[in-house]
């Protein structure tokens, strides 16, 4: 049937064609007629604007093509939810927004599109963000105009750094009989502020191609590799009368998966059988294709470790033994093991680069697999470019192996097995001696031993959400076979870890999620604790509060050695101190009931505490005390001394 | 704990990568091979910088405390490394060592 109506849309078959064929399909001469009235209103969908002829009141949608095809009549904004749940769309999340009166009004007689009130932008669109990583479902953001976006600018830009399908809508404040005349909140090109930070930007130009507008950009954006997509309208287009068609989203969205090209997966697995000492990389693109179970199985083949550049997830079981640990450092070269790859194979990780030097050095011959074909070979010399879905990839990859293993090579795969279990586990006992450093007792803690009793209290399928600052944590396991799972982050826009975990929590209801967050990142995004308290989202937020920006603390003095600011102690730029946040107080300004932690003896008592709570539905929040540690840090750091009561005359 | 600018953090590297020639260039003689100084030389070098190192003056113990907290970083060292590696920056980069050259 849809090629039917393909075929009609594009003047292919005759009306009688069209009727004929559909009856051929089964369908009763009425019905078919009943098909091809609602079908021949796609075709006047992009002629001229509707007149006022069409009703005012919205009429029921009427279905076509076996419901994929509905036309629907009523306002802008009625046919923008239509459009949102035959896209798929099960939640909005937003902050209020006048202009869109319409599009609410049509959300109370459609109760399967919910919407979310999120009381600032960005926190919102991270709660958005983190609901589609982890429900891998799509869903849109939606603020106040121009003034709206830009606060939702930053999880934009998280989400085209790390790929996430986010689908942001804002209306264009000015409307579009008086545009251009420098109105209230209005600014020249709107979408074009986010265009280089999204796959799509795009206004719709009639009122009636709202729907398809919304089509585009989540097409745009779930297509891989995926990314943020923004559309916006002038905002009387909102509440004026339209006919147009709802199409359901998989009429048209391809979903694309590639499977590779056979001679490249020929040649990558010639070179990986005839490796000396093969390496493999994985990355986001095995998570978004549920493929880490091929991952491990070309692995095992191999007999070839593991390793993983900072991505949002852990794409690999942190407890397998050929699993040698994330890439500590800039470029592979930090790794303990092994030091001398000579053929390395990336399977879906973006390399992100940081500095001059190549990721993976020149030398080792590259093997690189993904859909993002964007960034393949802009920095790394690559030997074998694979541009494939990795799930596909991977298959493929293990069939070639497999048609290639001489017993010779398997046993040396095995033996070189045996080798990368041996490091495994060596280096699995001198990670664990983490607890005899001399600190590790103190008060305040170290934020090590925050990361310890909350890997020893968590879950063995609990989520980590981690968004704190630059400690690194560990001992988690992760595991994205069943076990505990990690969403991180590297977008970068500090804020996310809140609204990303309630979004998280929203998606998987029936897991424990903790997030982790520096006092930082915290303070950027809090208010999505709200969220979780209305909703009931119970999650446990655990803040590594050392009352300052560590990370870049330790980056200045590296950019600035021996220079007067660590002679003198006067950082400008890192102190949050004095007064000191009260992060509990603020959560329970929110909704969130929480307790501060300020030794190691009070830990797990709290922890428990925070589980008491969320077994009950209720979210809980630590606001655990951690030691500023590293460079230059005095015991009460200097804050510069502006005092405005000096200059104050009147007591007012 | 902020990390706004996303670069790789100095602190998450493997380990203390101080360029510890230049920090004995400031020394009168030259020093007779040290196995502490050669591992902090073997291990840390791909991420920090001797400056950082120099700035960074601390006794013992708070030497010791840095290289744990690298452990907590992906670091791998056997006890006897550890304690080697303290035992050497406590000695030639403790609270009284010459602070780092100013930045050129």
């Amino acid at each position: 049937m849809r090629e039917l109506v393909a075929k009609y849309l594009s003047k292919g078959i005759s009306r009688r064609g069209f009727v004929s064929g559909l009856t051929k399909a089964g369908l009763t001469v009425t019905a078919a007629q009943s098909v091809l009235s609602s079908v021949s209103s796609v075709a006047t969908a992009q002629g001229p604007a509707p007149a006022p002829s069409v009703p005012p009141v919205p009429a029921a949608p009427t279905a076509a093509a076996g419901g994929a095809i509905k036309s629907f009549q009523g306002t802008g904004g009625a046919a923008f939810a239509e459009q949102l749940i035959a896209s798929g769309v099960k939640y909005v999340f937003g902050n209020s927004a006048s202009e869109d009166a319409e599009f609410y009004e049509a959300l109370v007689d459609r109760p399967q599109l919910q919407y979310i009130l999120t009381p600032h932008e960005g926190p919102g669109a991270a709660m958005a963000a983190g609901y589609i990583k982890a429900s891998q479902q799509p869903a849109i953001v939606m603020q106040a105009g121009a003034v709206g976006m830009v606060n939702a600018i930053g999880q934009i830009f998280n989400a085209f750094k790390e790929q996430t399908p986010l689908v942001v809508y804002s209306y264009r404040t000015d409307q579009s009989r008086r545009a251009g005349r420098d109105g209230f909140e209005e600014i020249p090109n709107q979408e074009q502020v986010v265009q280089p930070i999204t796959k799509y930007s795009w206004m719709a130009h009639r009122a009636d191609m709202i729907p398809e507008t919304v089509r585009r950009a989540f097409k745009a954006a779930w297509t891989p590799p995926y990314g943020p997509a923004y559309i916006d309208w002038h905002a009387d287009y909102t509440a004026e009368r339209v006919r147009a068609d709802i199409i359901a989203q998989d009429q048209l969205d391809p979903r694309m998966r590639v499977r590779p090209d056979p001679d490249d997966v020929a040649r990558a697995a010639k070179l990986l059988v005839e490796a000396r000492l093969p390496l493999m990389i994985v990355g986001d693109e095995v998570y978004k294709a549920k493929a880490a179970a091929k991952a491990i199985r070309l692995a095992e083949l191999v007999g070839m470790p593991v390793t993983q550049f900072r991505q949002l997830w852990a794409n690999f079981p942190e407890g397998h033994p050929l699993w040698v640990g994330n890439v500590p450092g800039g470029t592979l070269a930090s790794l303990a093991y092994p030091r001398n790859p000579d053929v390395v194979l990336n399977v879906g990780n973006k390399l992100q680069h940081n500095g001059p030097a190549p990721i993976v050095p020149r030398g080792p011959k590259f093997i690189d697999m993904r859909i993002d074909f964007n960034s393949i070979g802009n920095v790394i010399a690559t030997e074998v470019p694979i541009v494939a879905d990795v799930g596909y990839g991977l298959d493929d990859l293990i069939a070639a192996v497999e048609g290639l293993l001489t017993p010779a090579l398997r046993q040396k795969a095995a033996e070189r097995s045996a080798e990368v279990r041996k490091f495994s586990l060596q280096a699995r006992a001198l990670r664990a001696q983490i607890v005899n450093g001399p600190d590790w007792d103190s008060t305040p803690m170290i934020a090590d031993r925050v990361t310890w009793e909350v890997a020893h209290f968590a879950d063995p399928d609990a989520i980590i959400v981690h968004e704190a600052g630059s400690h690194t944590i560990n001992g988690f396991d992760f595991n994205p076979l069943g076990g505990r799972e990690l969403f991180f982050y590297y977008g970068g826009h500090l804020g996310s870890g809140v609204g990303t975990a309630a979004g998280v929590k929203l998606a998987r209801p029936n897991q424990q999620v903790i997030a982790l967050v520096g006092d930082g990142s915290f303070i950027f995004g809090p208010t999505a604790l709200w969220n979780m308290a209305r909703l009931e989202l119970p999650v446990i937020t655990v803040i590594y509060n050392n009352h300052a920006y560590g990370g870049p603390h330790s980056r200045v003095i590296n950019n600035v050695p021996g220079g007067r600011m660590v002679e003198t102690g006067h950082f400008v730029h890192d102190y949050l101190g004095n007064p000191d946040m009260d992060m509990v107080a603020i959560a329970k300004g929110f909704g969130v009931d929480g307790e501060t932690v300020h030794n190691p003896g009070e830990m797990r008592a709290a922890l428990a505490r925070a589980r008491a709570h969320t077994v009950e539905g209720k979210p809980y929040l630590l606001d655990v005390q951690v030691a500023r540690k590293g460079i230059g840090w005095a015991a009460k750091p200097w804050i510069p001394p502006i005092q405005v009561a000096s200059l104050r005359t009147k007591k007012v | 704990m902020r990390d706004r600018r996303m670069r790789i953090p100095a602190l998450a590297c493997v380990g203390m990568m101080w360029l510890i020639a230049p920090a004995q260039a400031q020394q009168s003689a030259p020093t007779a091979s040290n196995p502490g100084r050669d591992l902090v030389a073997s291990k840390c070098f791909q991420c920090h910088t001797d400056a950082m190192f120099r700035d960074g003056r601390q006794d013992r113990r708070g030497w010791e405390a840095t290289i744990y907290r690298m452990v907590g970083r992906g670091g791998l060292w056997t006890p006897e490394e550890i304690k080697l590696m303290a035992d050497y920056l406590g000695e030639a980069l403790g609270p009284d060592a010459k602070p780092a050259l100013p930045a050129k």
